[in-house]
């Protein structure tokens, strides 16, 4: 049954009530003397107040209950309205920043609590359903993530942010921060690059030849169960030997631990979505368009470049997507053999129990995957015939 | 017998079945035919309550469907559609064997009848029984799909395009075993289809639909010879209308009937009781005869068929 | 059909093994860290490491399909299909999110130790079995469902007789996927206070002890292939099942 605008939807009257639920109930923020000591938490109304408890619980009522209306427009309201709240929800902590944080003390800093990602959480997914209901574009759905984006970055920038531990955490390590930055996307594209290019030609190599096929994709899905902890691990021992023997390697920087054995186990997981999708993607070019190209006279040159690749481009380039996503993580865990990135200070935050520190490693590894997915689906969509 | 009164049926703003008022006769077959989107399956659908209906009344045998449970109600129809909904899974014994299943039937009683069914349906019960439909060809799968919904032993059967899948050949073929299947059990029938050649060929009574609404609701013969609307006209083509006409009467009922069964002359081609006249006139034209014997299965000749009488089938 | 288990039990007899006889092998692991006696991790016994990764997994992705299956059937049947779209999203949104920030997130929010891993494995873990779940369901064919209402099944008879076996296979792939992540997320799970087969990487990584590292790594792959198998195993016996008698 299509879905009419006229019909109530349940979905969003949910979501507000949970997050009502979760908002009331949850530590919105917390305020904390030092970088390590734990806090005192607040809840949003003693966090923001009762005019801020005020605006979060009328706006999660509104927007449930005007999804249960049979208003005209009342999802491009919605959509306005949960894009709003999104990009001015830093505002809540500001609150709680002016209104709790000891004004004498250099060290007291404000944490981020449950409550507020609960809420950051529900109003996101409200507002993928109201943007399912519009039918909305990649486009407007792109507009709206900037938007929020955008918001979230002034906020940041204002004075009154200036004491949460996250910001505070980015100033003490600005340079490092922007150096894992490098290190991870070099290691992580790279690989996928490097794989990109070895899986084209495994790829082509089954397609010609039969009897490659079943012992080539045993061997990358053999390697792709084996868990990266293990390969990283595993590496270690004969790439020491190797740089023991080689001094030529050890001049590279080639050594057990380091970026050689990140980016060699990276390359490896990442061969098998590249081959099995290449390979997929060839294989299932219908016979009758080659067939067809053929009888027109196109050469096999032509027919591979012009009709083939082409035709398989959008699989390869899924393909290309999953093992981006799967590299950018996996790249997090390399910086436990020392190979830099992120993941750095993850595991450093998780050593020395600075959950800001964790949070300003884990938050980018996680935005750098939802961005490469982002791109890389919007290219798929452009390629997609008809366009 | 089936009653629908005054049945609407609206899927949002769209109204698919518009207040339509039909009633189907016990044992006989009725043909819903349109085009796509014209409502017919809607209207089948709300039968065994696949579709709940928007207002009207459908009563089975005097009763209300809503009063029936919706499972209670379905046990008693027998449903075939387009695409034969076999259970992959299963083997076509189980398959058949579904509705004896749920009415808990003793197992030597549900054995029994799906053998029963195989037989009927032309199936090899040693065989076919054990296969899995994806190892059936479709005309075969169609045969068991016909087979499960009279498993139960239903009163009533809704046939949703059984055969609108199928090639030219292997839906005439079925047609046929269709007639004869019914002639044996009389089921009360509800067919949909959109094809109006089979609807002839089927149907006691045909319903004519068009957007939501029944336009015309008579036996094959008097839609051929009054059709009530142009759209009727167009849905049965003016080409050939008068084959058409043919093709709804069989050789038994025009002949002339000798006293005696003859032995038939050699070499001449012979017409059967059960062809129809359409059959008649093709072989007529084809051997460039006036007439020709009809003969019975022993091969006896048991009286003709003359041109002059296929020619007035339309006073 | 004893053939089929075949493979799996001899990695497991293997597994078994090296975790039992790995302390008397020490000397073996002398050219990989010379000039140390100190060769085997000897924190906890590797058989307990052991049994508390394959604890870690199996809970959670027991509680990752009842969640995932579940919310599987409420999204697809028609009370609750309103819901559909949404949980699809998340279900493929949710995948993007790589595993070990799902598990270093979980620390700021519960914690160190077991229960945040269990939750965080529990709670990445759903979302393959989840999607697969819904792709499943999704591709039964209408026709097959449209036929078993209308002979009258009820709404539990679609969902075991028909639903469940047709889209078993694809659930159970999700299950596989799920745990292979599981497994490798796990060992992951030492750096946040679980007692895994990651414990003695970690050490070796931060002790600098190539021969602890090696150890580690060797059980936590031979645990993945042999659970792996284990899965081929079953997939090849439904498959088997379901096709000829």
């Amino acid at each position: 049954m299509p879905v009419s605008t006229a019909m109530p939807n349940r979905v969003i009257p949910v979501l507000a009530l949970a997050a009502l639920g979760l908002v009331w109930v949850l530590d919105l923020g917390v305020v904390l003397p030092n970088r390590i000591v734990a806090g005192t938490g607040y809840g949003l109304y003693g966090a923001t107040g009762w005019a801020g408890a005020f605006v979060v619980t009328a706006l999660l009522l509104a927007a449930g209950l005007l999804a249960t209306r049979p208003v005209p427009k009342r999802f491009p309201v919605l959509a306005v309205l949960l894009t709003a709240a999104l990009m001015f929800l830093p505002l809540l902590l500001e609150a709680l920043a002016t209104r709790r944080l000891p004004a004498d003390s250099a060290y007291a800093r404000i944490g981020i609590g449950a409550g507020f990602w609960s809420l950051a959480f529900f109003l996101a997914l409200m507002l993928t359903e109201t943007m399912h209901q519009l039918k909305a574009s990649r486009h407007l759905q792109l507009t709206a993530a900037l938007l929020i984006i955008l918001g979230w970055w002034v906020c940041a920038r204002r004075e009154g942010l200036g004491s949460l531990s996250l910001l505070r955490e980015y100033n003490n390590q600005a340079d490092q921060f922007t150096q894992a930055l490098s290190v991870h996307l070099l290691l992580s594209l790279g690989a996928v690059l490097i794989s990109a290019v070895l899986a084209f030609i495994l790829a082509l190599a089954m397609v010609r030849r039969k009897s490659w096929r079943r012992p080539l994709l045993g061997l990358v899905s053999f390697m792709q169960t084996i868990p990266s902890l293990a390969l990283f691990g595993l590496l270690i021992a004969p790439l020491a030997a190797l740089s023991e023997a080689l001094p030529v390697l050890q001049a590279l920087g080639i050594r057990g631990i380091g970026w050689a054995p990140a980016l060699l186990a990276l390359i490896a997981y990442s061969l098998l979505p590249m081959v099995r999708n290449t390979f997929i993607a060839l294989m299932e070019v219908p016979e009758a368009v080659v067939d067809a190209a053929r009888g027109m006279g196109m050469s096999e040159r032509q027919i591979f470049f012009q009709v083939k690749l082409s035709l398989a481009l959008p699989v390869i380039i899924e393909g290309v997507r999953i093992t981006t996503i799967q590299a950018i993580g996996l790249t997090a865990v390399a910086a436990l053999i020392g190979a830099g990135g992120f993941g750095t200070f993850i595991f450093q935050g998780l050593g020395q129990a600075a959950m800001d520190l964790v949070l300003l490693g884990a938050l980018p590894t996680v935005f750098l995957a939802l961005a490469a997915d982002a791109v890389l689906s919007a290219l798929n969509v452009r390629r997609a015939p008809g366009d | 017998m089936i009653e629908l009164k005054g049945v609407t049926r609206r899927f949002g703003e769209t109204v698919a079945v518009d207040g339509i008022d039909l009633t189907i006769e016990t044992g006989e077959v009725c043909v819903l035919v349109g085009s796509s989107g014209c409502g017919k399956s809607t209207t089948l659908r709300m039968i065994n309550r696949l579709l709940p209906r928007s207002s009207g009344d459908i009563l089975v045998d005097g009763e209300d469907v809503n009063d029936i449970d919706p499972q209670a109600l379905r046990l008693n129809m027998g449903y075939v559609i387009q695409s034969t909904g076999l259970f992959p899974h299963w083997t076509v014994a189980r398959n058949i064997g579904l509705v004896p299943d749920l009415l808990k039937w003793p197992a030597r009683r549900r054995e029994q009848r799906v053998n029963e069914l195989l037989t009927l349906l032309g199936l090899d019960p040693q065989t076919d029984a054990a296969r899995f439909p994806h190892q059936l060809s479709g005309g075969q799968a169609q045969r068991v799909g016909v087979a499960r919904a009279l498993a139960g032993d239903p009163n009533i059967l809704l046939m949703d395009e059984p055969f609108g899948a199928l090639d030219a050949i292997t839906r005439e073929l079925l047609q046929q075993e269709m007639l004869r299947i019914q002639k044996q059990l009389n089921k009360t029938t509800v067919f949909v289809t959109h094809d109006i050649d089979e609807a002839l060929r089927l149907a006691t009574r045909i319903a004519v639909m068009d957007q939501g609404r029944i336009i015309q609701h008579d036996t094959p013969e008097a839609i051929l010879r009054q059709p009530a609307s142009t759209f009727v006209e167009n849905l049965l083509g003016s080409g050939d209308r008068g084959l058409k006409l043919l093709a709804l009467r069989t050789v038994g009922e025009v002949m002339e009937r000798h006293p005696e069964p003859r032995r038939p002359a050699s070499d001449t081609t012979g017409l059967n009781e059960a062809d129809s006249l359409r059959v008649a006139l093709s072989a007529m034209v084809w051997e460039n005869a006036t007439q020709l014997p009809v003969l019975s299965k022993a091969g006896c000749e048991v009286g003709i068929v003359k041109r002059e009488q296929l020619l007035q089938v339309r006073p | 059909m004893m053939r089929v288990w075949l493979t799996p039990v001899i990695w497991f007899a293997l597994l078994g093994v090296l975790a039992a006889f790995l302390p008397a092998m020490g000397s073996l692991f002398s050219w990989v860290q010379p000039g140390t006696d100190d060769l085997v991790y000897s924190r906890d016994s590797f058989y307990l490491l052991l049994q508390s990764h394959a604890w870690l997994v199996l809970v959670s992705a027991t509680i990752g399909t009842l969640v995932a299956v579940s919310a599987g059937i409420f999204v697809t049947r028609p009370w609750g299909r309103d819901f559909l779209p949404l949980v699809s999203q998340i279900a493929s949104i949710g995948q993007t999110v790589p595993p070990v920030a799902v598990l270093a997130l979980a620390v700021p929010a519960l914690g160190f130790g077991e229960k945040p891993t269990l939750l965080a494995l529990a709670l990445y873990g759903l979302l393959p079995i989840l999607r697969n779940t819904l792709a499943g369901m999704d591709g039964i064919n209408p026709g097959v469902l449209e036929a078993a209402r209308g002979m009258g099944m009820s709404p539990a008879g679609v969902l075991f007789k028909v639903e469940f076996p047709l889209a078993g296979r694809v659930i159970l792939a999700g299950i596989r996927t799920s745990v292979t992540i599981n497994i490798a997320t796990a060992a992951i799970g030492s750096t946040i206070g679980a007692r895994t087969l990651g414990d003695p990487v970690i050490a070796g990584l931060v002790n600098g002890n190539t021969a602890y590292v090696l150890q580690g790594a060797i059980l936590i792959g031979l645990l993945a292939l042999a659970t792996d198998s284990l899965f081929e195993a079953v997939e090849r016996l439904w498959a088997r099942r379901s096709l000829a008698v």
